[in-house]
């Protein structure tokens, strides 16, 4: 053997019993699974590839949202939209479910950019939610976070009792646990939810970008997770400030060990093009190099 | 199982003259280049007889436009496009980092046209590679893009070219898109292949009813997974009552997700049996399929994995 053998055995396959599964407005679920191992190694970014149960012959990338290495769990929000996310909503506490993971590379903070931006849509909300979990016991950084969702958000929404300068001042509601961990987030979406910012996550980014000195500009990262088209403007709104980014993209997925190069997409590569696996080259890659 | 470093299991089988650890064999393009699966914990290149890698052409390919795989009742579509970055990279780059103590390692070649078969064969035969996969599924060029493996004729061309230029294993991978398979496993014999692997993936299409486009980027894929299964068997068991006589063993391969399947593809006539899709819903599948033929040996009291090679009564 001439190579380093680093990458293996660092997926584990966990039997992961369910511990709850509650259901939101919008097709919307969230999932608890006692999978201690895989809790253990996880970094905000990565996912874990679901067995949905028989007869489906796929798994399902799902991203972490939130991960309690002390009692061993780790949360999902997953949507139902096809067979499979169907047969897995119907799973019952106490049930066994298989999970392999944490697939994948993760979100890299950087310390002189200390000033992340977390922007999450629909179920791309649950990996900024574990960056930011990650976020507020790490010293030096003052994250902002913002979640959007044209559904009902899978939380109840409330006023933030944290200030935002630069927001306006009727975008008030934000997810509780947030306002608990001390992480000054806000909520948009299109549907004129109260406390809301009414239009696009990036609009509202905008706003909050442009409301801040330069030098405190100068300091922001953006990390993104969400739909094709809100990445595509995160990536555009990074540009026009001229601001790093990380986006999380997703495509439709056989192995997640990168056996099958089905889940790729284009990234640039010097000059050229190369398709590159979500499941471990990414799912995370640098913003500018994202061909949508 | 049995550490196979240092002791051989009761599984090992030969292969064309080279010894597997078992009749397994972890199917072409569904384990990249050989070291994907040890990403993970439980799974060792050790515990299968070899690993057939990713389709390999003379330059670098990008592959099918997105997306490129689709779930389908009891399978999946691909349609990959054969993304790999080229024969010289692969030899000269993705070998030298392949631990060939563990397991064996079959190259998978593919072309456009029958002279490109032959440069990237050449190039694999100067490789410590241990065999040869011809993926004779490809589209020729030269004929309007119709499959070389959819006719015999055009599919014994390719290996009486590629025999030319090898001494290593030669297994001819068949199409199960055509008319007569025994056929062609027949004029393949002929023009030099030592084995064969049966079957390829049947082409298929998914629909996406709110674009009214079909779901792969390549518009068509191949449908693999327990959906083909019974057409799989059917196909090994053809291409078997070709290849008894001439002593040409077969990689059995369609479906393959248990240890109880495998023991149907080798009765049916398969020396050897592939797993692909299956690795995809549990990654470890070949230690449960292992065992089970290690139960199914001591149960007919069998002494080797061949001995129930072909061994199916008349119906």
């Amino acid at each position: 053997m001439n190579a380093p053998q680093s990458h293996r055995a660092t997926l584990l396959s966990e039997s992961a019993e369910l511990l709850s599964q509650q259901a939101f407005a919008g097709d919307q679920m969230v999932m608890r699974l006692a999978a201690s191992r895989i809790a253990e190694r996880a970094l905000p970014g990565q996912f874990v590839h679901v067995d949905c149960g028989q007869p489906m012959m796929l798994r399902r990338p799902l991203s972490l949202m939130r991960v309690d290495q002390k009692q061993g769990w780790v949360e999902l929000l997953y949507k139902k939209v096809g067979a499979g996310t169907r047969l897995l909503a119907e799973r019952q506490p106490g049930e066994t479910v298989s999970l392999l993971g944490p697939v994948g590379n993760s979100f890299q903070l950087h310390e002189e950019l200390s000033r992340p931006l977390l922007l999450g849509g629909g179920v791309g909300m649950p990996p900024m939610l574990f960056m930011a979990s990650n976020l507020r016991r790490l010293k030096g950084f003052k994250p902002q976070v913002l979640l959007a969702s044209e559904v009902p958000f899978p939380f109840t929404p409330e006023p933030s009792s944290i200030m935002i300068d630069g927001m306006p001042s009727s975008v008030i509601a934000t997810m509780p646990l947030l306002d608990d961990w001390g992480v000054p987030a806000r909520l948009a979406s299109n549907q004129g939810f109260p406390g809301c910012f009414d239009g696009f996550i990036t609009d509202l980014a905008r706003q909050w970008l442009a409301s801040l000195v330069a030098d405190e500009r100068s300091k922001v990262e953006i990390f993104a997770c969400g739909p094709t088209p809100m990445l595509r403007a995160v990536q555009e709104l990074a540009a026009e400030f001229d601001l790093p980014s990380q986006l999380s993209v997703e495509e439709y997925m056989a192995c997640a060990v990168g056996g099958c190069a089905g889940c790729v997409v284009p990234i640039r590569d010097g000059d050229g093009v190369a398709m590159k696996r979500v499941c471990v080259d990414g799912p995370v890659f640098a913003g500018e190099q994202i061909i949508f | 199982m049995v550490d196979q470093q240092t002791e051989e299991g009761s599984l090992a089988v030969d292969f064309c003259g080279i010894r597997l650890n078992n009749p397994l064999v972890l199917l072409s393009g569904c384990v990249g280049f050989g070291e994907e699966y040890t990403r993970v914990e439980g799974f060792s290149n050790r515990d299968v007889g070899a690993i057939c890698l990713k389709g390999t052409t003379l330059e670098p390919r990008l592959g099918n436009p997105l997306h490129r795989v689709y779930e389908t009742p009891a399978g999946m579509l691909n349609a990959i496009g054969l993304q790999n970055p080229g024969v010289d990279h692969v030899v000269r780059k993705i070998l030298p980092t392949l631990d060939f103590s563990e397991t064996r390692f079959f190259a998978n070649a593919c072309g456009a046209t029958v002279d490109e078969y032959v440069d990237v064969v050449r190039r694999f035969d100067d490789s410590p590679v241990d065999a040869i996969e011809l993926n004779i599924s490809c589209p020729n060029v030269k004929a309007g893009g119709a499959a070389f493996g959819n006719d015999p004729e055009m599919s014994a061309r390719v290996v009486e070219a590629c025999r030319a230029v090898t001494s290593k294993p030669l297994i001819t991978k068949l199409s199960p898109n055509q008319t007569d398979i025994a056929e062609n496993a027949r004029r393949c014999i002929d023009a030099g292949t030592d084995a064969f692997a049966a079957i390829n993936t049947l082409m298929g299409m998914a629909v996406d009813v709110a674009a009214r486009k079909p779901v792969l980027g390549n518009g068509q894929g191949g449908l693999s997974g327990p959906a083909i299964k019974p057409v799989a068997l059917l196909k090994v068991h053809q291409v078997y009552q070709v290849c008894q006589q001439r002593g040409i063993p077969i990689i059995g391969q369609g479906g393959v997700s248990s240890g109880a399947d495998a023991v149907e593809f080798m009765l049916a006539g398969a020396a050897l049996v592939g797993v692909g899709t299956a690795l995809f819903y549990d990654p470890l599948v070949c230690l449960a399929i292992a065992d089970h033929l290690e139960q199914y040996r001591l149960q007919i009291s069998a002494e080797g994995a061949a001995d129930w090679v072909g061994k199916l009564g008349a119906a």
